[in-house]
């Protein structure tokens, strides 16, 4: 088991890491004051321990509902057989091909008073809702001690922190994603409840995540630029910063940043990546403009981010990665595999209550955008013959010409 | 725009949202089911954290000498069954009498005031 009380009493010795792209950040202020007891920062929240890079749920009443609503949804992937059958037997029922493909709306209206169906998203949903309570009631509840812990690491390395209280946040970011309570920007602890209650959601998924082993395996997996020369990398949308330490744990000598409109998410990304003991770099700044010079980078990368903004917010994360990276260097968002706005009958259904009711607001925008061909548009070679980062999802391998 | 229901002195960095309305929605056609669905799941969240909290019990009553198979085969004294009997019985009593009720006045019936 890592011991990362000890790394971080010793990395955070190394004092604060200042990248030399950026001139305005406000939280990173020189070597921190900070105070350690016993070798542990002052105000370090660790309950209960932690379980290799995870820092277990601070209670054991809320790591048991935690584990419920984590094998409620697996138990949930049971509704999917019953209520796709449910469905093309309300398609033959008004003579239409069960197996053919449909919009939302259409299989929506077919469906809107079928109780199977419908307890399939009232159940799922609430499941969701419950996953949410339970974490911010917490973080709520013991507010002054997490603030009290964000506090004592916002200035310490060694890695940096940057918040930009006074920057304008796009108003489409501002949604309340995943039904998360406050979304990204307008909770405390948004970084907090966003860690924790997503790695119930890769769980009979795509894989356990506690261990950060999706990220892990996404950043081991990204190519290599042509010349082999990683000495900076950046993240859109870094969130919890979960890929961005890992990119700083395979590329050790890299400089890397990550970036992402939420403060309370980069906050607690520059926390977990001190706790870890990983120099990484967070910063609140937005994908569309990373104010970092041209040609910086060797690597811009991103999780899963894309269906969260608009079209035109991709397209133009899209050119502003085209912008900061080097001749020869690579762009490499990983997301779902995108197009279509038809499909068979339960699939249109699963995607429209997670767009109306689990408020994936710009999914809908996301499925109807020709990404990879709005990637070729901004000026990228797209190498075909790269594997997806993240199986099962998108290759989008964009190498900027040199 | 909605802002954090939490109230502190303390910077937070957080910023005004844009709150969803699943709050208000009806998959079941009627609110109360719906509301009754997520009661239940978060009753099943309550009773797992008992039933978890009982093997940690459990566990560490192991490592001071009272084993699994003592608590499995543990056999209750005669007293012990008769009341804990009752107490089950109270407890399927205040489940489980509601769904025997058999509602049959819309809620704007009149009120007659007279015995029926």
């Amino acid at each position: 088991m890592l011991d990362r009380r000890s790394l971080f009493a010793a990395t955070a010795a190394v004092g604060s890491f200042v990248g030399a792209a950026f001139s305005s950040r406000k939280a990173n202020a020189a070597a921190s004051a900070h105070t350690y007891v016993n070798g542990t920062p002052a105000g370090d929240v660790e309950l209960r321990g932690s379980k290799g890079r995870i820092e277990r749920l601070p209670t054991l009443d809320l790591e048991s509902k935690h584990d419920f609503v984590t094998g409620f949804r697996t138990f949930h992937k049971k509704f999917n057989r019953p209520a796709s059958k449910r469905i093309e037997k309300l398609l033959e029922e008004k003579g239409l091909d069960p197996k053919g493909k449909y919009s939302m709306e259409q299989v929506n209206e077919l469906v809107e008073k079928d109780p199977l169906v419908q307890m399939s998203a009232r159940t799922w949903i609430s499941n969701q809702q419950i996953t949410w309570k339970i974490l911010q009631d917490h973080f709520h509840e013991n507010a002054d001690d997490y603030i009290a812990e964000m506090e004592a690491a916002d200035n310490v390395g060694p890695g940096t922190l940057e918040l930009n209280p006074d920057m304008e946040i796009p108003k489409y970011t501002k949604h309340e994603i995943h039904i998360q309570p406050g979304g990204y920007v307008g909770d405390e602890f948004a970084g907090h409840i966003y860690h924790y209650g997503t790695n119930s959601f890769y769980v009979g998924a795509i894989g356990d995540n506690e261990q950060d082993q999706i990220h892990i395996g996404v950043a081991n997996r990204l190519p290599l630029p042509e010349d082999g020369k990683v000495k900076r990398v950046l993240v859109m949308g870094c969130g919890t910063g979960q890929l961005t330490t890992a990119m700083a744990e395979r590329f050790p000598d890299a400089e890397v940043w990550g970036i992402d409109v939420g403060a309370p998410m980069v906050r607690y990304a520059h926390l977990r990546a001190n706790d870890l003991g990983v120099k990484v770099n967070f910063a609140q700044r937005i994908v569309e403009d990373t104010k970092f010079d041209d040609g910086y980078f060797d690597i811009v990368t991103s999780y899963i981010i894309n269906h969260e903004l608009t079209q035109d917010a991709s397209r133009a994360m899209i050119a502003e990665a085209h912008r900061v990276l080097r001749p020869g260097g690579y762009f490499y968002p990983v997301d779902f595999r995108s197009g279509g706005d038809t499909g068979r009958a339960y699939g249109q259904y699963r995607r429209w209550w997670d767009h109306r009711w689990n408020t994936e607001v710009w999914s809908r925008e996301y499925h109807s955008l020709d990404f990879d061909g709005e990637i070729e548009k901004a000026g990228f070679t797209m190498n075909k013959e790269t594997k997806a980062a993240l199986p099962g999802f998108g290759a989008r391998h964009a190498v900027k010409k040199a | 725009m909605a802002t954090s229901k939490l109230k502190t002195d303390r910077p937070t960095y957080a910023s005004d949202f844009i709150a969803s309305d699943v709050e208000r929605a009806v998959f079941l056609g009627n609110p109360v089911l719906d509301n009754m669905m997520t009661s239940l799941i978060a009753l099943g969240a309550e009773v797992w954290s008992n039933r978890r909290r009982m093997k940690v019990v459990e566990a560490l009553l192991a490592e001071k000498g009272v084993t699994a198979e003592m608590i499995e085969t543990y056999m209750p004294t005669t007293e012990q069954d008769a009341e804990w009997q009752k107490d089950r019985d109270r407890f399927i009593d205040l489940t489980y009498s509601p769904l025997l009720r058999e509602g049959d006045l819309p809620v704007s019936a009149a009120f007659t005031r007279e015995n029926k």
